[in-house]
């Protein structure tokens, strides 16, 4: 059913203007993803060394999270509008992948995570800097959730190398 | 004096490193995963320096306090991606030498390095005279734009190499049906 959705969207106009001029299109549309990751998985980064105490010690941990969680928001969006457009541009090679959908699925649970967590810094700072933020079990969140974007990144660009998953991928079925 | 140039990158494509990476299915993938992952980080960090710089974000802080707490990462950030670009290159090092956007993008980083070397030289004599000010003097703030330009352009000559080089085929898998049974005869 997703491949032939895919084999639809790939006829759209859309789709075909992208493929029509692909020579620089989806190498400018992969740049600026490129540039979102930055954006998300620097803020991303930045209050994960926050938490653990490695960095920007010198101020409160609501602090670093008004500094970077509209970066992180923010690329986060870049990274959907850039992402839709790649999918429209390739959407059998997109699609059509076990990479993409396990990608899915750990971005919705990193952008619950971070939605979460950036509201209830803004709402209980007091409380996040006085116990939360030194609790052991918070900072093995913190390195779960690093885990997690990195992993997304990884599958990100194993969308392109699909058939190293082997019977995995639906790109091995002919 | 002449450098056989094309004779060492084909011997660097025959190391076993570089036969290991192309041999193996998800090497590669890692190395050019660990290299975007690098790149995020430093780009990220980096920009957070370049907007203390330009008096557009951390400027609650001072400049030396936003810098001595990032650039230690950025420089390990900017390793681990020196080291992956490395790996990449020796799998199909004659092909990417000869590239168009490889070459761009070293001449940029090379850019990126002079740079850095202008604002030492220049803003960065005088650090304690602006480091509580909420930007740097002028020439501070013109190497930071330079150095987002840069480090932007940098990324997207990057993701150009992917597209304008075919990654070095492997070894041809062992032809199917053939027993070793057969040579002894």
């Amino acid at each position: 059913m997703v491949k032939q959705f895919a084999e639809w969207l790939s006829t759209t106009s859309p789709s075909v203007f992208i493929q029509n001029h692909n020579g620089w299109v989806i190498p400018a549309i992969q740049s600026i993803h490129i540039i979102g990751i930055a954006a998300v998985f620097g803020a991303v980064f930045m209050i994960f060394l926050r938490i653990l105490g490695w960095s920007g010690m010198d101020q409160p941990l609501r602090q670093t999270t008004s500094r970077f969680g509209p970066w992180l928001t923010g690329g986060l969006w870049l990274m959907l509008v850039t992402g839709v457009l790649m999918v429209i541009g390739e959407p059998v090679r997109e699609l059509v992948t076990f990479s993409f959908w396990v990608k899915m699925f750990f971005v919705a649970v990193a952008t619950v995570i971070a939605t979460v967590f950036l509201g209830s810094v803004r709402r209980h700072d007091q409380q996040w800097e006085d116990t939360l933020v030194k609790r052991r079990s918070i900072q093995g969140l913190a390195i779960l959730t690093f885990v997690i974007w990195v992993f997304i990144i990884i599958l990100g660009r194993l969308i392109a190398y699909d058939h190293i998953w082997g019977p995995w991928s639906p790109a091995t079925k002919a | 004096m002449f450098i056989d140039i094309d004779g060492l990158l084909k011997a660097l494509e025959a190391t076993g490193l570089a036969t290991k990476i192309r041999d193996s299915v998800f090497l590669f993938p890692m190395i050019e995963s660990t290299h975007v992952i690098g790149l995020a980080l430093v780009f990220g960090t980096i920009a957070v320096i370049d907007l203390r710089l330009l008096g557009m974000a951390s400027t609650n802080r001072s400049f030396q306090r936003v810098a001595s707490d990032i650039l230690k990462w950025t420089w390990a950030a900017f390793a681990l991606t020196a080291v992956t670009g490395a790996l990449m290159f020796t799998t199909n090092a004659s092909v990417y030498y000869h590239n168009f956007y490889f070459r761009t993008k070293m001449v940029l980083l090379a850019l990126t390095g002079v740079n850095m070397l202008f604002f030492e030289l220049t803003a960065g004599r005088t650090i304690h005279q602006w480091d509580q000010a909420p930007s740097a003097p002028r020439a501070g703030k013109a190497v930071a734009a330079l150095s987002l330009t840069l480090w932007i352009a940098v990324i997207c000559v990057g993701r150009l190499i992917g597209f304008t080089t075919s990654r070095a085929a492997a070894a041809p898998p062992p032809p199917v049906g053939v027993s070793f049974d057969d040579f002894l005869k």
